[in-house]
């Protein structure tokens, strides 16, 4: 282990660590058993300090000094069996991250075989599994909420609702368990310098009419076509590959006045999805996903 | 001499009763403090630790003044619940350009020095402004004011110099391209910087050789 | 000696208690604030200098450097010259500690509040107030010191032995954490970093608990004990030992603040066996304290000040008991980063120090003016208020601190955590509240202690009073004293 002290440093702290206890012992046993202990005050004149005050000439207690050296015998057994009296690392062999390699050892015994199931096993089944659900919601709870939503309908008009059908990166298993391992960059451009202020007011007043019957005589089509159908599609549907949300319908992350599209467009947008492949292990994830994709 | 009668020696002289007070009670620390401030081990940087730039100082600077410290701990323990709550458990190495450590003593947040990249930045400005528009329960306080001040450009070339007189190893150019970092910064935009790399020091193959199970996906 | 000419300093005294209470209500009107902002986050109204991240370290330092430290030094000095025989050294001196160091507080309080501060425990205050605290301490520890050094009696008391360990360990502690490289003057870097600053710091950090809140009292309870109760301190050997095992021991315990962290195993172990070591010493101390008043127990059906300091060696008890078993690894697995912590220190700060304080104050205060106290009912009252509020605390933290650590470890039948972060501190809310109420009680009753106070000591001169002639058996000219002081290293030699 590379934290133990070496060498003259070593040497310093098991020397001066069992002198300096050695000699509080000698001390102690010392004051408590020597005869001339308290002769100062077993003269008929003792001295008086503040009018009445004095000090006591009672025996100490036997007892404190066997608390006193039990716990200085269970220190001696302690430094014997952990780290602690230099580079003497302890009969036990005991460091803090063993512990945790035990600890991970016992948990793999205790849960891999449930963990083992839960990967391999359906969407389906987990879904059947109401106790399999709790855990899922527990993790939804650890892991998703604080941007989601406790109740995974999202929030802030940052954070996409998680409970509708609609999903900006795709709504297949498979989609889902890739914006969760990997993350999701969403990047639209801002478009004010092509479009013009002009433009971003025509180009939002077209959106807002996308999916209605308005849609095809506004003036804003032509812009729209122009910079927005590759990504969002000639009707405004969207397209899950790109992370481009559907135009045409009533859902809008950011906002559905026409403000919030006006800023949208002008400035641009890029939600940030976490990776999560690093805090979480595959049945983490498989619990998640079928959390996700239950009904 | 018994230990009755060196006691009285000292009880009647006041220079030796000083002397003696002081002797006593250095010995804990010449034995535990001095070899852990001079022995190496503990001033080892891990593979991937580095000095904070000048946007992350200044970020740190701020989570400082706020007394984040007093609520939210950056050391996570050795334990299986806290390596599967927070992320690899904390190690020496990663902490060598923390001047002054913020491991902290309370947790009445959850621990921070695994929480860069575990959130979007967005979420961290809505976050620190109104805790509660995100985690309706948090009991964070606010930090609004965060968002309206901008950084102090001022001290950020004396803060790198006295760090370099400390042994961080800043080039001339770094200190000299600081104030143009800070430039046009809001306070939060700062902070939100630094809490994104926290954590990001930590190295697998760290220095004790140990890697297993230091993840929480395992 | 024309002793008779000489009286005690003791208007001194007198301003550092009035601060001192003055201090105790500010600091804890902080802690029942900050405490209500975390039921009630939004009640800082988005100002910086009301945010819990500011006035925290407000209320630590208000309690530990205002009002206990102004405690221990109206009470050392008041100690100190009935106990060596003489008035104060350097008066002038001292009159500067007194006023420099209300001062420093009041700046220094402001300062936190502007964001000032190194973040480092109990040691927030930025460099330009720790060095004006280094000049203010070496003073007090030369008015002190120089007291003792002119003493003219020869024996030194046991109060001033662990009045001393406060003024010295402290002082050492203070200059080793607080080096520092100046930025700017409201900014500094520490000159350690990472693991070794985290060793220093609470090297300093448990040690100021120890010789500050600890052995600085102890030095009160020594002196006030046996002088109120009027019996002698029931045993002189006991003292002894304690002293010393107390001096050696508690020094090494602070890595227990940092138990399965990143600073290595070795260190962590001895700061166990110490912490285990300390609890024998501490419950000397106790033992000795109340087999002192043991043949006096009659006094404690009349005498409010008695009984608070009594009290306040229960509370001495069972917070010396809990830290040594906090220490232990596999408890601080569970009690680390806790409320019950929280709990812990307020059960040594409420039921220790604050109550310690109260009945040296009610024994001190009548004295220091010759009249009765105002109120006695009232000091009553402030008992009963003062023991339910301090109870009802610790219940509530230590509640709130184990079902934290718990609830953190939990984990359910696939080996996933069973709760979030927030879930558990929302289940934190009913001890929030809890610990709210017993704040305001404990508060209520200082206030009360306070009103007190000004209805005694209002328009009354403080007492003089005169040193006693000089012993023939212990007593010694201040010359002698001086010179035996001086000759340190001279061991053999010296008598």
């Amino acid at each position: 282990m590379a934290d133990l002290p070496s060498g003259f440093w070593s040497g310093w702290i098991v020397v001066v660590t069992i002198a300096s206890l050695l000699t509080l012992a000698w001390l102690v046993l010392s004051v408590y058993f020597s005869a001339d202990a308290s002769d100062a005050h077993a003269s008929e004149h003792e001295p008086v300090w503040d009018e009445d005050l004095r000090e006591g000439n009672s025996a100490p207690p036997l007892w404190w000094f066997w608390l006193l050296f039990g716990a200085m015998i269970f220190s001696v057994i302690y430094l014997m069996l952990y780290p602690g009296l230099g580079a003497f690392r302890g009969m036990l062999g005991w460091s803090q991250h063993g512990r945790l390699d035990g600890s991970y050892a016992e948990f793999d015994q205790q849960f891999e075989a449930a963990r083992t199931t839960i990967v391999t096993s359906s969407l389906g089944d987990l879904q059947g599994d109401a106790e399999l659900m709790a855990t899922a919601e527990r993790l939804f709870n650890r892991n998703c909420s604080a941007c989601h939503g406790e109740d995974g309908g999202g929030q802030a008009n940052l954070f996409p609702n998680l409970m509708d059908a609609e999903w900006q990166w795709g709504a297949t298993p498979e989609q889902i368990e890739q914006s969760i391992r990997m993350g999701r960059n969403a990047t639209m451009p801002a478009w004010l310098a092509p479009l013009t202020e002009q433009g971003v007011e025509q180009v939002a007043a077209y959106v807002q009419t996308l999916g209605t019957a308005q849609a095809t005589t506004h003036p804003g089509q032509v812009q729209y076509s122009q910079f927005c159908a590759a990504c969002h599609g000639v009707d405004g549907s969207g397209n899950p590959m790109l992370g481009a949300p559907s135009l045409s319908d009533d859902n809008w992350l950011y906002g559905d006045s026409l403000d919030a599209i006006r800023l949208s467009i002008a400035q641009g947008r890029n939600g940030h999805m976490p990776a999560f492949n690093e805090q979480l292990d595959d049945a983490q994830i498989k619990l998640l996903v079928a959390l996700l994709t239950r009904q | 001499m018994s230990g009755m009668s060196l006691h009285k020696k000292l009880e009647e002289n006041a220079g030796l009763l000083i002397f003696g007070i002081l002797f006593v009670s250095a010995i804990g620390g010449l034995v535990q403090v001095l070899p852990a401030i001079l022995q190496d081990s503990l001033n080892t940087a891990s593979a991937n630790a580095r000095v904070y730039n000048a946007v992350e100082l200044t970020g740190r600077d701020i989570y400082i003044r706020e007394g984040c410290s007093v609520c939210h701990s950056q050391q996570v323990r050795p334990l299986i619940a806290e390596v599967e709550r927070y992320g690899p458990y904390s190690q020496a190495g990663e902490f060598v350009y923390d001047r002054p450590f913020l491991w902290g003593s309370k947790r009445t947040g959850p621990d921070l020095h695994r929480i860069g990249g575990k959130y979007s930045d967005d979420w961290h400005r809505i976050h620190l402004i109104d805790p509660r528009s995100v985690v309706p329960r948090s009991i964070m306080p606010g930090y609004p004011w965060l968002a309206e001040r901008d950084v102090k450009t001022s001290d950020i070339q004396a803060k790198l110099r006295a760090l370099q007189l400390l042994g961080h190893p800043y080039e001339q150019a770094d200190i000299d391209a600081a104030p143009g970092q800070l430039e046009g910064m809001k306070e939060i935009d700062a902070l939100i910087v630094y809490l994104q790399m926290l954590g990001s020091f930590h190295a697998e193959d760290s220095a004790d050789g140990h890697s297993e199970n230091q993840s929480g996906a395992h | 000696m024309a002793t008779g000419q000489k009286y005690y300093y003791d208007e001194i005294v007198r301003q550092l208690v009035l601060f001192s209470v003055f201090w105790a209500v500010v600091a804890m009107a902080v802690g029942v604030y900050i405490s209500a902002e975390l039921i009630w986050p939004t009640i800082d109204f988005g100002q910086p200098w009301l945010s819990f991240g500011r006035l925290r370290p407000l209320h630590t330092n208000g309690i530990i450097f205002g009002f206990g430290v102004s405690a221990l030094m109206a009470t050392g000095f008041y100690s100190v010259q009935r106990t060596s025989h003489v008035p104060l050294f350097a008066p002038r001196l001292a009159w500067f500690v007194c006023y420099g160091w209300q001062l420093l507080i009041l700046l220094g309080g402001l300062s936190l509040l502007a964001g000032w501060t190194s973040s480092k425990e109990y040691a927030e205050l930025e460099w330009p107030f720790d060095i004006a605290i280094a000049i203010l301490w070496v003073s007090f520890g030369i008015v002190f010191f120089g007291t003792i050094a002119t003493r003219t009696i020869k024996p030194i008391y046991i109060s001033n032995w662990f009045y001393g360990a406060l003024i010295i360990v402290i002082a050492m502690l203070h200059i080793v954490n607080n080096l520092a490289i100046p930025v700017s003057l409201t900014k500094s870097y520490s000159i350690y970093a990472g693991a070794q600053d985290a060793i220093v710091q609470w090297w300093y950090g448990h040690n100021a608990v120890g010789f500050l809140l600890t052995g600085g009292f102890l030095g009160m309870m020594y002196y006030f004990l046996p002088k109120h109760s009027g019996r002698p301190i029931w045993s002189y050997k006991l003292s002894v030992v304690a002293f010393w095992a107390f001096t050696y021991s508690y020094i090494w315990a602070g890595p227990h603040h940092l138990h399965y962290s990143a600073i290595p195993e070795w260190v962590q172990s001895l700061a166990v066996v110490m912490s285990l070591i300390l609890l024998a010493p501490s419950w000397a101390t106790m033992v000795n304290g109340v087999m002192t008043v043991s043949g006096a127990w009659q006094k404690l059906k009349t005498d409010p000040a008695l009984k608070f300091i009594v009290l306040s060696l229960a509370f001495y008890g069972l917070a010396t008991f809990e830290g040594p078993m906090m220490s232990i690894r596999a408890v601080n697995v569970v009690s680390h980063f806790t409320d019950w912590t929280i709990g812990h220190v307020h059960s040594g700060a409420l039921g220790w120090n604050a109550m310690i304080t109260y009945g040296t104050f009610y024994f001190l205060m009548p004295r220091l003016v010759g009249a009765e106290l105002y109120s006695v009912r009232l000091a009553n009252i402030h008992f009963w208020l003062a023991l339910g509020g301090t109870m009802l605390y610790i219940i509530s933290m230590w509640a709130a601190g184990v079902s934290q650590g718990l609830l953190w470890l939990s984990v359910d039948e696939t080996g996933e955590l069973s709760y979030s972060f927030s879930d558990i501190m929302a289940s934190m809310a009913p001890y929030y509240a809890l610990r709210l109420v017993a704040g305001l009680v404990f508060l209520l009753g200082t206030m009360l202690m306070a009103y007190n106070f000004y209805m005694t000591v209002r328009g009354r001169a403080t007492v003089k009073m005169q040193p006693p002639a000089v012993d023939p058996v212990y007593g010694m000219t201040s010359e002698d004293a001086t010179v035996g002081a001086l000759r340190v290293g001279t061991l053999g030699a010296s008598t």
